[in-house]
């Protein structure tokens, strides 16, 4: 019997540290976590709710917790708004390149820092630090007439071409650390298997590096998707993007606060369904690389 | 009906490319500058056309476009940020023909070579010469002409009829009247914590510098030697500041660090018994869209409905109103465009006595005094345009815009409503800043 | 019941070889080359025309009519750094970012262990809330914080009034007071940081072999020994990075205070971005709002620099 005891004395104590579970104690951890998430998601029901409020209820000195007269006028009036349905398009035409040839350009590049050695990589590591430090909002003026030099302005072209820099740096950095993790020795048995370099990296460090491309993609994402002072500055109304449009979304009469949250929730929509489905997907990319030192 | 239309087209294209060959004879080689056959105009408006009067803008664009076979592209721009798109977009080389900006706005790019020079055109606009000063004041320099004035909005009192009535108050004559009828209906709605007598947050500024300019102040003047000097701390503009401060503090709630953009939203709610705004906002705190996006959906009326009147604020000299910030908008062309005289032909009808007139109906006022007594018979423009005879209007100087968008008088409001600076303190630091702005 | 499980799969990096040196290979200059044209086509013109600016006086005139404008050497940078305010600005944006940085590694380490302690379900509510703020797009997010503060419409002074006793925060403004003000603004960049720094962190603290926890328990050890010695040495590079990437979105703060104060910031809200703005737009001061940039940049690489041996290693290790 000393065996068993030895055990349930050990569980007990590794319990008390919280590895394990004890009942009491999970409830307690339980009701904090609920708290918190209450806490986090406030905002977001704030938002959901005023998208459905109508006209008269959304600005009231007593704060309606729940829409009195619930209505989907607002969604009716933000699709309708000129220009919404060309910036979600633009939203995602301009994001879905953007973070696409971020990923392209990115991963050759990560090759390149992760697994060889070469004059000037030390800088390169500090080049990539270092313009994710520049202040875009200082860089308008010179990036508009950059884009005007080449008649990229009121294109999207320029656009995506603009936020693959916000996204290169990042992407470079993150698939590092992921394709840093992957085993030299796998290389190397693929070019003994008569793989050439080529093949090596496309059939045996590409498919290793699929979460990080994944968390990659998601950063590139919120990055492209949120932006909307450079856009703003490059292009007109018919040219920009859906955070742009959020953005301007007052005239002299005031705020709109009715159609911008239900415009707000139909941009927010689509990105939180394509969360939770990469959620495990994005937890293990955005760690994984990252885990190691 | 088609074919009529063509054949109207074809005789008017006849007429004008008759027309256009004896003045342009000597510049055959060149074409006709007003043919615009391929060619497209690019206008930025802003948005309250879209959402005001389109129609208005689309019958200028349509006889222009019949008129020179140019296509007309109208961009509408929201407020937000425009001026950072707009120095972006004409330090580039594809500008936009016409560009509308808001009469504070306007010396910015007048005095820096933004704009082409209309001078030699002026006199072929409707109404040139009786043009409202605040509208066409900004578009001077060096006495040539670089833009065209546009609409304008003027300042009036709304006040709560019902609430008065109750009161046994009429509507305030004078400002001392005004100053009673407040402390009065203050205390008879003691118990609402919302209650305010006259709102007025704190950083509206075109409604502290009318007290300015009403107790004879101003807020910048230039001196002999060329060089603008800030004049908020002189005795006058202090006393009209002190008089906005004394009212805001005691009889209004709106928050110190507020504009006044939600200002029809606040008074809506049916807690305030003043506001002072545009002639429009007397409808807009009536009546709501049920789409704010949509300017033909159906009206839901607040809480205040049919009880709001307006009449032009009293000023603080006895028998005269309180001078009226007139705002509005000018259109220039771009110095940088390839169409300048088709640009000004677009900015001629767009400004013709006739959309002037379509204009009026739509609440805002038009660009020239001659205008303006047909206004005062538009239901709801009376007082607007009983205001706007006597109105102020923003230092005539080159970097005007900039004191304004660097947000310099609504600092110095902020502070002294707050009570972070005395009104002395804040008037000499916000006239600094002026200085230092205008001046470099 | 205590079989050793397989380790996961990033010890494996740990004993990965030591990278070949291949000092004349063509390969890797190829497979930089795309990044390198990117950054360098589109970035190198606007940031050494940034440059210039900075050392030039161009006028609005300049800009308009395609003038060069003149050199004025460092006169913009003279100007600037004899200016108090500009001071007041750099330390007030490096407070704000060491809160911000700190307060939210933290929140997510916390947060991140708690989603170890609580049961299933619960976990799966708190990445669901935390997915809808991340997903939940920055200026919108900024908009409706700044609505739940607001004087007239907002929730929190109702909430306030009702929950506790005795106050009266009907008319009260929380801008007016920059403590309270900035407190609000640092309250929306942590709660706007804190999902992808917790789920991060929570998916690195996945990745401790639970063996060694308890190995270091059955030791006696007590619960802040085993976060110390097992816990942290493998969290620790994570948290590196979560943290220079806090360091680097913090030091640019520029949407948060911006908009909280309705696109027209009072000088107690300037961050060093929002200065290097208003300077160009507002004032149209084009070049002393380059120079600010440069100094912001350069500032940045100072801070990093404190850490910068730490970086290199990660961005180097192998």
């Amino acid at each position: 019997m000393a065996a068993p005891d030895a055990a349930a004395a050990r569980t007990r104590r590794v319990q008390a540290v919280g590895v394990g579970r004890r009942r009491s104690a999970t409830v307690l951890w339980n009701l904090v976590g609920l708290g918190f998430a209450l806490v986090m998601v406030f905002p977001v029901y704030w938002m959901l709710s005023t998208a459905f409020k109508p006209a008269n209820e959304v600005q009231t000195f007593t704060p309606h917790l729940v829409p009195q007269h619930p209505t989907l006028d607002n969604f009716r009036s933000a699709l309708h708004a000129p220009n919404f349905v060309t910036d979600l398009k633009n939203s995602l035409i301009i994001t879905l390149f953007s973070v696409l040839a971020g990923l392209v350009v990115g991963f050759l590049g990560a090759l390149a820092i992760a697994r060889f050695r070469f004059y000037g990589r030390k800088a390169m590591i500090a080049v990539i630090l270092v313009v994710q430090m520049v202040p875009f909002t200082a860089l308008l003026i010179p990036l508009y007439k950059t884009l005007n030099g080449v008649h990229w302005t009121n294109s999207l072209v320029g656009v995506t071409v603009t936020y693959l820099i916000l996204v290169l740096p990042y992407t470079v950095w993150m698939l590092r650390g992921f394709i840093v993790n992957i085993p030299k020795e796998l290389d190397e048995a693929a070019l003994v298997d008569g793989c050439n370099r080529a093949q090596t990296f496309y059939r045996i460090i590409l498919p290793l590096t699929g979460p990080g491309l994944v968390a990659a993609a998601v950063y590139g994402f919120i990055q492209t998707w949120n932006e909307f002072i450079i856009i703003n500055t490059l292009n007109d109304p018919a040219h920009w993007n859906l955070m742009a449009f959020l953005a301007s979304n007052q005239t002299l009469r005031g705020t709109t606060w009715g159609p911008l949250m239900a415009g707000a929730t139909i941009t927010s929509l689509p990105v939180v369904v394509f969360f939770l489905i990469i959620q495990r997907n994005i937890a293990t990319g955005l760690t994984a690389g990252a885990v190691k030192g | 009906m088609k074919r009529r239309i063509a054949v109207a087209a074809a005789v008017a294209a006849t007429l004008l490319g008759a027309a256009a060959c004896g003045s342009s004879k000597n510049t055959t080689t060149s074409g006709n500058p007003l043919d615009g056959k391929g060619k497209t105009l690019k206008v930025y408006l802003m948005v309250d056309a879209q959402t005001g009067w389109k129609d208005v803008v689309d019958a200028a664009s349509a006889k222009f476009t019949q008129a020179t076979g140019a296509a007309v592209d109208v961009q509408y721009q929201q407020w937000a940020n425009h001026l950072t798109k707009l120095d972006a977009t004409l330090a580039g080389s594809d500008v936009p023909d016409i560009v509308e900006l808001g009469n504070t706005e306007a010396s910015k790019y007048v005095f820096n070579g933004a704009f082409a020079d209309l001078t030699s055109k002026v006199n072929t606009f409707d109404n040139n010469s009786t043009w409202l000063t605040g509208l066409s004041g900004p578009c001077q320099a060096d006495g040539k002409t670089y833009c065209v004035p546009y609409y304008a909005g003027a300042r009036v009192l709304l006040y709560r009829t019902d609430l008065f009535q109750a009161a046994g108050l009429k509507a305030p004559q004078s400002y001392d009247d005004l100053v009673a009828a407040a402390r009065k209906l203050q205390s008879a709605h003691a118990s609402d914590p919302k209650f305010s007598a006259f709102y007025l947050p704190g950083k509206y500024w075109y409604a502290a510098m009318a007290w300015v300019y009403g107790a004879g102040g101003s807020i910048a003047a230039k001196g002999g030697d060329g060089k603008w000097a800030g004049t908020l701390e002189s005795q006058a503009s202090e006393q009209g500041l002190q008089k906005w401060v004394d009212l805001t503090k005691t009889y209004s709630k709106g928050d110190p660090t507020k504009d006044e953009n939600d200002q029809d939203a606040v008074y809506a709610q049916g807690s305030s018994a003043m506001l002072y705004g545009n002639a429009w906002e007397s409808g807009a705190v009536q009546q709501v869209h049920k789409d704010p996006n949509d300017p033909n959906s159906a009206m839901v009326d607040t809480k205040v409905k049919g009880k709001v009147a307006t009449i032009p604020l009293p000023g603080l000299t006895a028998g005269q109103g309180m001078p009226t910030f007139l705002g509005g908008s000018i259109l220039g062309v771009a110095a940088k465009s390839g169409k300048k005289d088709l640009a000004a032909e677009w900015i001629k009808d767009f400004t013709s006595t006739a959309s002037m007139t379509a204009l009026l109906a739509k609440g805002v006022l038009p660009n020239s005094t001659a205008l303006l007594d047909q206004a005062a018979s538009v239901k709801g423009l009376e007082a607007a345009a009983a205001a706007a005879k006597n109105s102020w209007f923003v230092p005539n100087a080159p970097g005007w815009a900039d004191v304004e968008k660097s947000n310099v008088l609504q600092q110095m409001l902020v502070d002294v409503v707050t009570g972070k600076k005395t009104l002395d303190e804040a008037a000499r630091a916000a006239d600094a800043q002026i200085a230092s702005t205008l001046n470099s | 019941m205590h079989a050793v499980r397989t380790p996961p799969r990033v010890a494996d990096g740990l004993s990965a070889a030591p990278a070949r040196r291949r000092r004349r290979e063509p390969t890797p200059y190829l497979l930089i080359l795309p990044t390198l044209l990117v950054l360098a086509g589109l970035l190198a013109f606007p940031l050494a025309y940034m440059t210039e600016l900075s050392f030039k006086r161009l006028t609005l005139r300049d800009l308009f009519t395609g003038g060069a404008g003149s050199w004025v050497g460092v006169a913009n940078y003279s100007k600037i750094l004899h200016d108090p305010f500009f001071w007041t600005v750099v330390v007030r944006t490096i407070a704000v970012a060491a809160i911000c940085v700190v307060v939210s590694v933290l929140s997510g380490l916390l947060v991140a262990l708690l989603m170890q302690r609580v049961s299933g379900w619960v976990r799966v509510c708190m990445i669901v809330s935390m997915m809808l703020v991340w997903a939940l797009p920055q200026l919108v997010a900024t908009q409706v914080f700044t609505w739940l503060v607001d004087t007239d419409w907002g929730v929190l002074n109702w909430l306030i009034d009702k929950v506790v006793p005795g106050v009266d925060f009907t008319n009260h403004s929380w801008f007016i007071d920059l403590w309270q003000g900035w407190s609000v603004i640092i309250a929306l960049v942590v709660w706007g940081a804190v999902p992808f720094l917790a789920i991060s962190l929570y998916a690195g603290l996945t990745q401790v072999p639970r063996e060694l926890q308890e190995a270091a328990v059955v030791d006696g050890a007590g619960p802040w020994a085993v976060f110390r010695s097992v816990t942290w040495p493998i969290l620790r590079p994570l948290v590196v990075i979560v943290t220079t990437l806090s360091v680097i979105w913090d030091m640019g703060l520029f949407t948060q205070p911006y908009i909280a104060r309705a696109s027209k910031p009072e000088l107690d809200y300037y961050s060093l971005a929002i200065y290097a703005y208003q300077e160009a737009f507002a004032k149209s001061n084009y070049n002393t709002g380059s120079a600010i940039a440069v100094l912001t940049v350069l500032l940045m690489i100072g801070v990093m620099a404190l850490y910068a041996r730490q970086m290199f290693k990660i961005g180097d290790a192998d």
